[in-house]
């Protein structure tokens, strides 16, 4: 056995090129440690390529290996610093498609590095020439690295407490035109919306500073607003500040500012970078700052299948850097989201742990090691007649953004802020009562309706108004019935 | 002016009949109940007065409208009540429902008030109009 | 809705529905003797269907009250007796969930002033929904002690059983002569309660059942000499102090099985035959002091 290792060794240094499957990339006998991190890729091998060869090259290509055999490994502790690929199935009706499972030793990583993660695991291999497409799945984080993270500095139960909101859905806007505003009509829009009933307003992804309103404007006349509507309501009441800038000096002198002018939250865009995130994260964890995440950009390699990396994988790096709040889809608005894909990614957000869930594109079970759980946000085309569809498939802790469906409200923005907190309202109170909100949904919203015209126009003006779509990122496993 | 703190402020006031099927609700998630009251509004005053001690182990909402009536029998009307529930398990350890069930007769609301800084900066400090008056004195 | 006398009712098919049959079955077939007992608890449960019904079909007036007080000596039965009456009770939708907390006055009555009334609304308030067995109910008064806590309790108790009568079925229990006493000194009480249940001592026959279906839950058997040795036992023990029906009972037998034990133990070393361990033989039953004393009291 010692003979047959020592022959193997010595080969497998040889100068020259050899298959990455031979090279120590491919165990399926390797039983993954639970310090390892994992992750599942999606492979689309060229015509003619091995798929457990093209998955053995994604381990390769992922951790230690180039194209040739180096001599310059034997200097190092090899074994364990190669990712082995252990597992290797067809996608279930996707032809020429495969999972692979691939496992990484702990100490390949940075701790508390989103980039360092980032760059290992997506860093090159995805224009890898042996494959047509590749994509990042799902990632298994282990406990030891998840806590070398601060995770979300509020997340959903110390935002909760300090606004005193609990029991429901937050309610939120997007400011409306996104661009072209004045920082003085921004802040009316804010006003009436808050005053109206909604809990937060938002600034869109690429509200920044334009010549049509710069930054310092429009965070002073949105704090008046906060401040009258606060006061005429007794309730609090916030706008997110975007404060994604071109210079992290930008953005933490945006930042200070807003603190400066007592608003209880500030947003960033995914644009920003994973560095910028997490010292954003850090910023706001040091100042008492809800944190709140637009993900502008994801879809360009979140939403197709075969290529890319899925936004479960996305929200876990969110989790691990800190974030409070992020965008992850509404299902039944104008933005991509298959229900169960959808549930998933929600699951990832607020659950502390996740099992394992195929029917859900949940590939492994995830322990969040007390890592706080992060306020979903739904946004993008939803209106009040959705309301008990919205309760029973996200739940109610996130946060609701009715841009449209508040600003465009026939009878003002107030008017629209008031039927969508009334249409929540009334929902959670039939839910708890033990009523099947799916079936009575309407029934219910009209019977609250009756009391509060605002709700009964809002919903005869958005009565037809649907997206359906099919989704394009769907979940490959279907749940069966089993014999037992 | 109408106060909106709490999760059902937007509807008509609850009857017992309803905040009754709320408690049942909490019961069922294995929350426990809790009573306060006050008579200051401002939507930072965290601490509201405490009516006893939270119920735990309750099994029935019964107990939690017997202790609301004898609340009621010295604060109706002269201060807010609210009703919430307390989660105990892991990672929530926090309230999971809170609603307002009775009010004072009159509320005044909210003065806004500013404090002008440099560079068009505003200070602003929100007031309530009943927190004039002494506490226990106010509505 | 009015009534129609013409309308034709079910009372079978109700009975059937109620569930409560079973109820009644499980009191013959589980419960030693207890005749009266078991009589007045049919009682009761007709009572109590027959008023559901009548206020289905809206010639019901209020709802009942429902307040009881089971009298009788020790380890007779009352607090068996009153978790199935929970379990009537829920099944014909008097009570809403299917629950006896039992209480005593240590857990109601404070040690210091203010301490009694949290402490008693708080039990009051976690038995609401359900049933409150208040064993021993008379130690909550004290007439010699004019400033006794307990005081406090009973008007608590008092106000919540009249007013929160949807809410809460109180049973008062302890022993007979007592409780007299009780209700006298607290005619409050005796006006709120509405179902006098006494509970007999029982026969030397009953007793030696009750120890046969002891020994069987657990597996266990006399042989003929433990079966008449116990037999003497229960005679025995009857006319000494401190005798407390069932609970006497199951405390011989706690014994009679530590004699066995050790029994069993110092005859190790040879084989035994399964049958032995779970056998009682007389001797395990007459090394009782029960024997001393009965021997001593003939010998003068």
């Amino acid at each position: 056995m010692d003979n047959v290792t020592a022959t193997a060794r010595k080969s497998r240094y040889d100068a020259g090129v050899m298959k990455y499957k031979e090279m120590g990339y491919f165990d399926l006998d390797y039983q993954p440690k639970e310090t390892d991190i994992l992750a599942l890729f999606r492979i689309t091998p060229q015509d003619g390529v091995d798929p457990e060869e093209a998955a053995a090259a994604v381990a390769g290509e992922s951790s230690t290996a180039t194209w040739t055999v180096v001599w310059t490994d034997r200097l190092t502790a090899c074994e364990k610093y190669r990712a082995k690929c252990y597992r290797v199935d067809p996608v279930p009706g996707q032809e020429g498609q495969y999972f692979a499972a691939i496992a990484y030793d702990l100490d390949l990583f940075e701790p508390g590095s989103i980039v360092n993660l980032s760059a290992s695991i997506i860093g090159n291999v995805f224009g890898f020439k042996p494959l047509k497409a590749l994509r990042l799945e799902d990632m298994r984080l282990p406990v030891a690295y998840v806590k070398t993270f601060d995770g979300p500095a509020t997340g959903i139960v110390v935002e909760r407490e300090r606004l005193d909101k609990f029991g429901r859905p937050l309610l939120g806007a997007t400011v409306k035109p996104k661009l072209g505003l004045s920082g003085r009509n921004y802040g009316r829009v804010v006003y009436e919306a808050l005053k109206g009933g909604l809990d937060f307003t938002k600034d869109d992804e690429n509200i920044n500073s334009q010549p049509f309103m710069h930054w310092r404007d429009r965070f002073l006349y949105c704090m008046e607003a906060v401040n009258r509507a606060q006061a005429m309501t007794g309730e609090v009441k916030g706008s997110y500040l975007n404060v994604s800038a071109a210079t992290m000096e930008d953005m933490y002198e945006r930042a200070e500012f807003a603190k400066e002018l007592g608003s209880a939250i500030v947003m960033i865009d995914l644009v920003i970078g994973y560095t910028a995130i997490q010292s954003m994260a850090k910023w706001a964890r040091r100042n008492d700052m809800i944190l709140h995440l637009h993900r502008a950009g994801h879809s360009t390699y979140t939403r197709q299948k075969s290529h890319g990396v899925s936004f479960r994988v996305i929200a876990k790096w969110m989790r691990l850097a800190g974030v409070d709040h992020i965008h992850a889809g509404t299902v039944v608005g104008k933005l991509e989201g298959d229900p169960f894909t959808t549930r998933g990614y929600y699951d990832v957000c607020r659950e502390m742990y996740n099992p394992m869930r195929l029917e859900h594109g949940i590939f492994f079970d995830q322990d969040w090691a007390g890592l706080r759980r992060m306020m979903p946000v739904a946004s993008g085309g939803i209106h009040a007649g959705q309301m008990h569809q919205l309760l029973d498939l996200l739940g109610e802790d996130c946060v609701l953004q009715f841009g449209g469906g508040t600003i465009g409200h026939p009878m003002g923005i107030a008017a629209g802020a008031t039927a969508n907190r009334v249409a929540l309202e009334a929902m959670v109170l039939a839910r708890n009562e033990g009523r099947d909100i799916l079936a009575e949904g309407p029934a219910i919203l009209h019977a609250a309706a009756r009391r509060c015209t605002p709700l009964a126009q809002a919903l005869e003006v958005w009565k037809d108004v649907t997206f359906n779509y099919s989704s394009t990122d769907t979940p490959d496993f279907v749940p069966t019935l089993t014999p037992a | 002016m109408h106060i909106t703190q709490g999760t059902f402020s937007f509807l008509p006031a609850l009857s017992d009949e309803q905040i009754t099927a709320q408690a049942k609700y909490c019961l069922e998630k294995g929350w426990s109940l809790n009573i306060e009251f006050t008579d200051d509004p401002h939507p930072r005053n965290t601490y509201w007065e405490m009516w006893g001690t939270p119920m735990f182990d309750l099994k029935d909402p019964a107990g939690l409208m017997y202790e609301l009536a004898e609340c009621r029998k010295v604060h109706a009307g002269r201060a807010y009540i609210r009703v919430s529930a307390f989660d105990a398990t892991p990672g929530w350890e926090s309230l999971r429902l809170s609603f307002i069930t009775d009010r004072p007769a009159e509320e005044p609301g909210f003065m806004l008030e500013r404090q002008e800084r440099g560079g068009r900066m505003i200070a602003y400090t929100t007031r309530a109009y009943a927190a004039d008056r002494p506490a226990g004195a106010r509505y | 809705m009015d009534a129609n006398p013409d309308t034709k009712i079910d009372l079978d098919a109700a009975y059937l529905r109620s569930g409560v049959a079973e109820i009644l079955d499980e009191l013959d077939r589980e419960l030693v003797g207890l005749r009266p007992v078991k009589l007045r608890i049919r009682e009761i449960a007709a009572r109590l269907l027959i008023d559901r019904l009548r206020r289905e079909f809206g010639a019901g007036g209020q709802a009942p009250t429902l307040h009881m007080s089971f009298t009788g000596n020790p380890g007779t039965g009352k607090t068996t007796v009153a978790l199935r009456m929970a379990d009537i009770l829920h099944r014909l939708g008097y009570i809403r969930t299917n629950q006896l907390v039992s209480v005593t006055r240590d857990d109601l009555v404070g040690q210091y002033i203010g301490h009694t009334a949290p402490k008693t609304k708080e039990i009051l308030k976690k038995a609401m929904g359900g049933v409150l067995f208040i064993d021993e109910a008379y130690y909550l008064y004290r007439p010699e002690n004019e400033r006794d806590y307990g005081q406090e309790s009973i008007e608590i108790l008092l106000q919540v059983m009249e007013q929160r009568r949807d809410d809460l079925v109180v049973i008062l229990a302890g022993y007979a002569d007592r409780m007299d006493r009780f209700f006298t000194a607290n005619p409050g009480f005796r006006s709120r309660v509405a179902h006098h249940i006494d509970f007999p001592d029982y026969g030397d026959e009953e007793l030696f059942a009750i120890a046969e279906k002891m020994l069987a839950s657990q597996h266990d058997r006399f042989d003929d000499g433990a079966a008449a040795a116990f037999r003497d036992y229960i005679a025995a023990r009857r006319r000494q102090p401190h005798f407390a029906n069932a609970r006497s009972i199951r405390n011989a037998l706690d014994r009679a099985r530590l004699r066995q034990a050790v029994r069993l133990f110092e005859g190790r070393g040879r084989p035994m035959p399964v049958s032995d361990l779970i056998t009682l033989v007389a001797d395990d039953i007459l090394r009782s002091r029960v024997f001393d004393h009965a021997r001593a009291e003939e010998q003068p």
